[in-house]
């Protein structure tokens, strides 16, 4: 069995300007998914054996990202721009990792306390959700020393409210606690910044010498038609998605608390579909009322992940596309009704402003409306530390995640603008970034911008299918146990075989931490014996092999940023006018062949 | 042709073969083999330097059909061995004498078995004559 490394040739080189695979790109973190999929492929098809191999990937993944074993069960951005999409079906990259995290989240349990000396400032974290905790794992890794103020018991912030059909709250757990116990993270739990004596103030003075607020979105946002709040959001049988998933998350809520009620769900996003299917699960006959467009390709397109909508649809929740909310109806204080024009547009060259056709009228009655519109941050807390403009917007770089206001406090993650858990953590990454070089004296932006260049699919005779995802079917799923099955070992290897390794080696360089190869070869052209002719532009699947005019006449050439150093264009070249630089493998061949006469 | 035992070359794919093996014992198992990162990399040249170094076969392990990591090295070594074999028949050598397997081995159990396969059918060949090698020294 191989044994990885990431130190020496194997450690994979940030770049200024980097080629990367699309999938990469996509991820705000950008993993390192082509190497951990090349080293996925490679694995045993024994369980015993593989497990070694897992932890190895597991390890590796969890230097960047310590919750990718979460991300394999709600995240997949990265599947979105798979130039495998095109040809079947992005790799899936999402279970590839729910896959490890079935191994890996048992193993955190015992995994080693990384070693690091905690030798620099004191930094306080305000706020305990995805964002914060990177933040706070990049700064301990730094040497920082980080105190994480949670406002509530528990680590996770919004994950929580993930339902556990998505997202198991013990593998939730287990990450946090973990998390905090590897990095030595300070955890202040139950202690919420902003009220009574905890203020930013007190932190100074408490020799914290930068804040990051990553606060995130802790309240509901109001139903609102135009600029009109709609009355009615205090009768008796409201309430807010994010109320709702909260007791939920809690255990607050039985089994039965919806049992024959008509629930109405107001929201077209993630969130909403998450509550409508737990109201589902809790025995509701619910209704996703949606003031987008049921039709995917259009502008305004319910916003919803489409096997969210799925999901929803074959679990019999009824979806009500392009329908505003005008009015909430109630009868002795209780809610009856809503009143929805239909939604002719949602989005025009203004951004976000709703037309609606008032003629087409719709009431939709229910037991229970629950409202799922979005959330807002703590603005008061927000305005009471000055942190807002003029405008009453937040004062905020956003390459640097620097307030505008106040130089030691830094903000990302939600409070600053609302995204995935994995956008969170960017944001947590730059924070930390941009804390140390505060706390340094360094430059805040000089080296920090990074581009990439997307890499296309390379050229292959045949592609293949994706492994199939399998749901337990709709009617066997009114539980909140796991309704999607991960992949077996088998399984994952097979799709992570079919990943055809897009991005250029210098981003991956798995075979180099399993010693395949010992370095990345350069090709070299010894421009003499080049007759011109092309063959090995033919040879290369990457597009990395070209030809050039020099002196008037055609010689090739090899493009290092596309080049896999596989030696396909070296072994097709008629005249031997290619070579890999430092390539040993001919001495192998020579001593085989010196063997030969013996 | 009793007692006789053919020299033979093996090169065998790293992606396809043996990565998870242990390469001593393979090795201890099959003389001459050489690993190779794609059988795509193995040259025309390779194989016949090997034959005028004295070897009656040459066999290439390349992965199996749609999994080159390379995208479709297995299938270029594939062609290659094939315009050789044309070649070679010319001068007179047994095209079988050059011969691509597409697997996957991970383990490499099969490596051991796939050489002495190999080396039964160029038994029946018999060693590569002389003659032949001085043709392929002019080829």
């Amino acid at each position: 069995m191989w044994q990885t490394k990431s130190s020496g040739e194997a450690r994979v080189e940030e770049a200024m300007k980097q080629l990367l695979p699309p999938c990469q790109i996509k991820c705000p973190i950008n993993e390192d998914i082509q190497r951990t999929n090349v080293l996925l492929s490679l694995l045993p098809q024994n369980v015993d054996e593989a497990k070694f191999g897992i932890i190895q990937i597991g390890d590796y993944l969890y230097e960047k990202n310590p919750f990718f074993n979460i991300c394999g069960y709600i995240c997949g951005i990265c599947e979105l721009e798979c130039n495998y999409k095109a040809k079947g079906g992005s790799i899936r990259r999402r279970l590839l990792k729910r896959f490890l995290s079935d191994y890996y989240s048992d193993y955190l349990n015992q995994k080693e306390e990384l070693s690091i000396v905690k030798d620099k400032e004191n930094v306080a974290i305000i706020g305990g959700g995805p964002g914060g905790l990177m933040c706070a794992y990049n700064l301990s890794k730094k040497g920082y020393r980080p105190t994480v103020f949670e406002s509530s018991d528990r680590l996770g912030g919004a994950l929580w409210l993930v339902p556990e059909y998505r997202l198991p709250q013990a593998i939730l757990k287990t990450t946090m606690d973990n998390l905090i116990r590897l990095a030595n993270i300070d955890v202040k739990y139950n202690a919420r910044v902003g009220d009574g004596k905890l203020t930013f103030e007190r932190l100074r003075n408490d020799g914290y010498r930068a804040i990051f607020v990553a606060k995130g979105t802790p309240y509901p946002r109001v139903l609102t038609f135009g600029t009109d709040v709609v009355e009615g959001q205090n009768l008796s049988g409201v309430m807010y998605g994010h109320t709702f998933l909260y007791e939920m998350s809690h255990g607050n809520l039985g089994p039965d608390y919806l049992q024959e009620k008509r629930v109405v769900v107001i929201g077209g996003g993630n969130v909403a579909f998450d509550v409508a299917r737990t109201a589902r699960r809790l025995g509701g006959d619910v209704t996703v009322v949606a003031l987008e467009s049921e039709d995917k390709n259009s502008k305004d397109a319910i916003p919803a992940d489409e096997e969210e909508v799925r999901g929803a649809w074959e679990e019999d929740i009824r979806i009500v596309p392009s329908r505003g909310v005008r009015r909430i109806v109630g009868e002795h204080g209780r809610f009856k009704s809503i009143e929805c024009p239909r939604c002719i547009s949602v989005f025009d060259e203004t951004g976000f402003n709703p037309k609606f056709d008032y003629d087409d009228l719709r009431n939709i009655s229910g037991d229970v409306l629950i409202i799922t519109v979005g959330q807002v941050p703590d603005r008061a807390f927000l305005q009471k530390e000055g942190l807002l403009d003029e405008k009453g917007r937040l004062a905020v770089d956003p390459f640097t995640l620097q307030s505008l206001r106040n130089p030691m406090v830094f903000i990302g993650g939600d409070v600053r603008r609302i995204g995935f858990m994995v956008e969170a953590m960017r944001e947590g990454m730059e924070a930390a970034e941009s804390i140390h070089r505060y706390l340094r004296g360094l430059d805040m932006r000089e080296g920090r911008k990074r581009q990439f260049e997307p890499f296309p699919i390379p050229y292959r005779d045949t592609y293949k299918p994706p492994t199939e995802v399998i749901w337990v079917p709709p009617e066997k799923r009114r539980h909140f146990q796991l309704f999607e099955r991960g992949l077996t070992l088998h399984e994952a290897i097979e799709e992570a075989k079919r990943c055809v390794t897009c991005g250029p080696c210098m981003s991956c360089k798995a075979c180099i931490s399993i010693g395949f190869e010992k370095s990345l070869y350069a090709v070299e052209v010894d421009e003499q014996r080049c007759s011109g002719c092309g063959i090995c532009v033919y040879a290369c699947n990457y597009s990395s092999a070209n030809l050039l005019m020099k002196d008037g006449r055609l010689v090739s050439a090899t493009d290092m940023f596309r080049c896999k150093s596989c030696g396909i264009c070296v072994a097709a070249c008629p005249s031997g006018a290619r070579t890999l630089v430092d390539d040993n493998t001919h001495e192998r061949i020579d001593e085989v062949i010196a063997s030969l006469g013996k | 042709m009793a007692g006789f035992e053919p020299k033979l070359v093996c090169f065998s794919c790293k992606f396809g073969w043996g990565y998870l093996g242990d390469e001593a014992k393979i090795d201890s198992q099959v003389k001459n083999r050489v690993p190779i990162i794609c059988s795509g990399k193995v040259d025309a040249t390779h194989i016949l330097d090997a034959f005028k170094a004295g070897a009656d076969g040459v066999l290439i392990l390349g992965c199996s059909e749609d999994n080159c990591h390379y995208q479709d090295g297995n299938l270029e070594a594939q062609k290659r061995v094939y315009l050789l074999q044309k070649v070679l028949a010319a001068y007179g050598i047994e095209p079988e004498r050059v011969k691509v397997e597409l697997s996957t081995d991970p383990e490499g159990k099969k490596i051991a078995e796939a050489v002495k396969r190999f080396s039964e059918a160029i038994k029946k060949l018999g060693p590569l004559g002389k003659a032949e090698v001085e043709v392929s020294r002019v080829a």
